[in-house]
């Protein structure tokens, strides 16, 4: 479909009365279809209505140009009718007379009783037929609002253009007005453009939504979808699998923003102390079992033995939290999936390669891969069982949940369904879902299950909405689950640091790893500030005391902290990751293989951590065996994936690293 | 003791009148003013005071009360033609700045140019007193009469000119907006816009005017002479009659308050029901 409204490259720099200049907007590039429902969203002062201006004429883009039906818009006319937030009413006039004026002066081609009808239908539409001759005094900001969707729908504009339209209603009348808007919208095919506070109003009402980073210089910072089909109605949208989803990416945006917009004032000088360059290090982590390194190291103080007495966890909700806050260069360092440092390395991050280093495997295993209750009552109980469900219900879509495209849960998962003859992206769909978010979604249906770490396989069971189909012991006992991850430049510039930060988690793990610690690492994690939930669903089993008891609704993940070669960044696991992210097109598989791996994995760093704690370094590489006894051969990657039967198409490149800054 | 208690809850009539609010608003000034008749008179009992007591004044006009449609000719006229003539001027006048002073205020008002040229000459010419105009208006016309109803005009027209201004400027942005994206003519925008959201704002001068108007006419009077309650009290004076000068002045402000409510009885009919 043709673009009915184009808004090209559009600058808006406001000069102050200083006398300098205010870049409120910065290139800014929109499409719109003919019929579609746009929203605007963004903090105050982010641009929103000022580009709402632009498209309605009222104000001028300093750069740029705005078509609509392919004329440039050079001033305010009633093909672009504007609804008001505070109705812009005349108070001398009633409601009809309201009505009435804008048909008057625009619909001037028809004859007047043809012009009544219009008003009349229009009065009706919006049910104001019993205030049809009333003043705007004597109604309510509900009704009067109504009168100003009348009078923009009466004219029958091109665009619709709603500037917070309900902002200053309160929620019951709300509600009532956005079905109402729904209703007509759909029944006119309007193009509409709305700027709004309210994400539920723009999810209920918009087909794209449009968010806007905080300014200066604001910019579209994502277009979202709204796939949820129409008619909506606002009760039911709330039920659609999307929704969640969809609201939750929404408000990750806008706490991102704000958070960047803190962090922008704040002033970012870097303290030395204690011969380290850094000692004040922000240090981020999604709240799971695997955090416990990070929690013992700042409660203990190890941080602080290490001459690191500045350190501040960041708890970011979900991965691409940590993705964020490690490109945008205000998270110091971070705990990863061990498959992040790679996935961002090649590019997977908006396919802009930022090389990323790790020199410490914090945890292993401590993954799982749990299935909905009612499968259990179906009698799913292995692999083969699932695989044979799955074909028995072909016109039912299966939704699973993993965290991070990069995360081992995704592998595995993907690793495992593939392996049963199930395609992880034919036969079943798979979303990215905050781990915390798991457990909610799985309860409300939107999935059929998920692959994460602890503690939220454990606590579906416990609260009898799942069971642990296949534990890490089962798919591939001592996998690589979280790593530190610092960015390369990050480790150029400060390598003592870095030195002492593996030091300080190194010896976290071993005291994690400390069977008589489990107690204290449960209450710890417990705690509001990490995990915030009741020890008893936070288990900390030794991996290798498997009792034999594997009771789908006890089992739980087997995390492994320290140990015999635990810890070392391996190279061949990271070809492992990179070769399954290439299977599955996550990304390239580079040709540079060699030299990718070389530089994401920090054996340097790390040995001189371990020599310094005096804790031997265990160099023996081992082969990569999954649960399905296919070997992977760290010789010939690329046969290794051409012998997989299920995979995608598999795309080969150069994948060129700029030189870290040293 | 019951007999006290019964006491206590039979208020005699004027505290029952008092007590109700509506009844207060009648009662109350007319206790206020009979204890200031009370005071004039107690203060003008001695035979050589120098002004008259409240009743010696309604003795000495009592004449002029009762009948107050005579016509002797020329200046010999009862109050009700005196006060008549007064007010034909000022209606002329207040009518003239009235026109005068929308329609410049509203042109300057929606002029940021026009605004900041004219602003400056309109604050100092506002301050300039009424009378002061009187000697350049006779001047300029050469006659009583005309001279009289300019002072009237050239003392109304300010506020009236002021408070349009800030009317127009006060216009919210919504209204413009909406005008702009209807595309409204400049003469449908002056015409449904831009005036009635300036009436409540031009009421204001319009009250602000009629009362200075009526503080002029009195003033410019007793200069011009001919009939007219100010040349009235002026001739009193001459006459050394302080009784028909006080009975004048009620009069005047009896008027003056009537003409104040009469404009603020128009608005409320008027001006828009939000913007009260």
């Amino acid at each position: 479909m043709s673009n009915f409204v184009e808004v090209n490259q559009v600058d808006k720099t406001f000069d102050l009365s200083g006398g300098g200049s205010y870049i409120a907007l910065k290139g800014i590039d929109l499409n719109i279809r003919r019929g579609e429902f746009i929203s605007l969203i963004g903090h105050s002062g982010c641009g929103k209505s000022t580009l709402l201006n632009i498209i309605a004429g009222l104000d001028h883009a300093s750069e740029g140009v705005v078509l609509v039906d392919d004329t440039p818009v050079t001033k305010p006319g009633p093909d672009r009718m504007v609804v008001f937030q505070n109705y812009s009413l005349l108070p001398w006039l009633t409601v009809r007379e309201n009505i009435a004026m804008a048909v008057n002066k625009v619909l001037t081609g028809l004859p007047k009783a043809e012009r009544n009808e219009i008003i009349e239908q229009h009065i009706d539409i919006v049910g104001l037929r019993a205030a049809a001759d009333k003043k705007p005094g004597q109604l309510s900001g509900g009704m009067k609002q109504r009168v100003s969707i009348a009078r923009a729908f009466a004219i029958k504009p091109k665009v619709l253009l709603l500037d917070e339209p309900f902002g200053a209603l309160d929620a019951l009348t709300r509600g009532g007005l956005q079905e109402r808007l729904i209703q007509i919208c759909e029944e006119n095919q309007v193009t509409a453009v709305m700027v709004t506070h309210d994400i539920d109003e723009a999810l209920l009402l918009s087909d794209r939504i449009v968010m806007l980073t905080n300014g200066p210089s604001s910019k579209i910072g994502q277009i979202l979808d709204v796939d949820i089909p129409r008619p909506r109605k606002r009760l039911e949208v709330v039920e659609h699998p999307s929704y969640y989803s969809l609201r939750s990416e929404m408000i990750y945006f806008l706490n991102q923003q704000k958070r960047v917009k803190k962090l922008r004032s704040q002033k970012n000088t870097v303290v030395a102390r204690h011969g380290l360059e850094k000692v004040n290090i922000q240090l981020g982590f999604v709240p799971l079992t695997a955090c416990a390194p990070l929690a013992i190291a700042k409660e203990k103080g190890l941080f602080a033995k290490h001459g690191l007495d500045e350190v501040s966890l960041v708890r970011e909700s979900s991965w691409r939290g940590i993705v964020d806050g490690i490109s945008g260069g205000y998270i110091d360092a971070a705990q990863m999936p061990s498959g992040m440092p790679a996935w961002m390395t090649l590019g997977g991050n908006n396919d802009s390669p930022l090389p990323i280093v790790t020199a410490l495997t914090m945890a292993r295993n401590g993954n799982a891969i749990t299935l909905k209750e009612e499968f259990y009552q179906q009698n799913v109980r292995t692999l083969d069982d699932f695989h044979k469900f799955i074909v028995d219900t072909p016109d039912k879509q299966h939704n699973f949940g993993m965290v991070h495209p990069s995360s081992m849960h995704n592998l595995l998962l993907r690793y495992w369904l593939a392996a049963g003859g199930i395609d992880p992206d034919k036969d079943v769909h798979l979303m990215t879902i905050p781990p915390a978010q798991m457990v909610v979604d799985l309860k409300a249906g939107t999935i059929d299950g998920y692959c994460v770490g602890e503690p939220w396989n454990y606590r579906a069971a416990k609260e009898g909405k799942g069971f642990t189909i296949a534990s890490d012991l089962g798919i591939w006992n001592g996998h690589p689950g979280k790593v530190l991850g610092v960015r390369e430049d990050w480790a150029a510039a400060y390598p003592n640091t870095h030195v002492a930060l593996v030091k300080a988690l190194l010896e976290a793990c071993e005291y994690c790893a400390d069977p008589q610690n489990v107690d204290e690492i449960r209450q710890l994690l417990s705690q509001r500030e990490y995990l915030g939930m009741k020890a008893e669903y936070i288990t900390l089993a030794d991996p290798l005391n498997d009792n034999g008891v594997h009771d789908p609704h006890q089992e739980f993940a087997h995390p492994q902290f320290f140990g015999q070669g635990v810890n070392r960044p391996s190279r061949t696991e990271q070809l492992w990751i990179i070769t399954q992210m290439a299977r599955w097109g996550i990304t390239p598989f580079p040709r540079n293989w060699v030299e990718v791996l070389e530089r994401v994995c920090r054996m340097g760093t790390f040995s001189t951590a371990s020599r310094e704690l005096g804790i031997d370094v265990d160099y023996s590489r081992s082969q990569i065996e999954l649960f399905d006894g296919v070997k992977f051969n760290t010789e010939d990657p690329i046969g290794y994936l051409n012998s997989l039967p299920i995979k995608r198409s598999i795309s080969v490149a150069e994948v060129i690293l700029d030189h870290a800054k040293v | 003791m019951a007999r006290a208690v019964n006491n206590r809850y039979q208020p005699n009539l004027i505290n029952r009148l008092l007590s109700n609010k509506k009844t207060r608003k009648v009662i109350a000034p007319i206790i206020a003013a009979t204890f200031f008749l009370i005071i004039w008179q107690l203060l003008t009992l001695s035979p050589d005071a120098n002004l008259p007591s409240p009743i010696k004044v309604i003795q000495q006009t009592w004449e002029l009360i009762i009948n107050p449609f005579f016509d002797k000719g020329a200046n010999n006229k009862g109050l009700f033609w005196q006060i008549w003539a007064s007010l034909q001027r000022v209606i002329q006048g207040f009518a003239l700045a009235a026109i005068v002073g929308i329609s410049v205020g509203i042109i300057v008002g929606t002029s940021e140019f026009l605004f900041d040229a004219l602003d400056p000459i309109f604050q100092v010419l506002r301050t300039i007193p009424p009378l002061a105009w009187l000697p350049i208006s006779l001047a300029a016309f050469q006659q009583s009469n005309p001279s009289a109803i300019f002072v009237i005009f050239i003392t109304s027209v300010w506020p009236i000119i002021i408070n349009t201004i800030a009317g127009v400027q006060q216009i919210p942005q919504d209204y413009v907006n909406v005008s702009k994206v209807l595309q409204l003519s400049r003469k449908e925008y002056f015409l449904e816009v831009v005036f009635p959201a300036t009436v409540p704002y031009i009421f204001t001068g319009l009250r602000i005017g009629i009362g200075l108007s009526w503080l002029a006419i009195v003033a410019a009077e007793m200069l011009i002479g001919g009939v007219g309650i100010g040349f009235f009290i002026w001739d009193a004076w001459n006459a050394a009659n302080v009784s028909q000068i006080i009975i004048a002045l009620l009069y005047v402000g009896l008027v003056g308050l009537m003409l104040d409510k009469l404009i603020a009885f128009i608005a409320t009919k008027v001006v828009p029901d939000e913007k009260k």
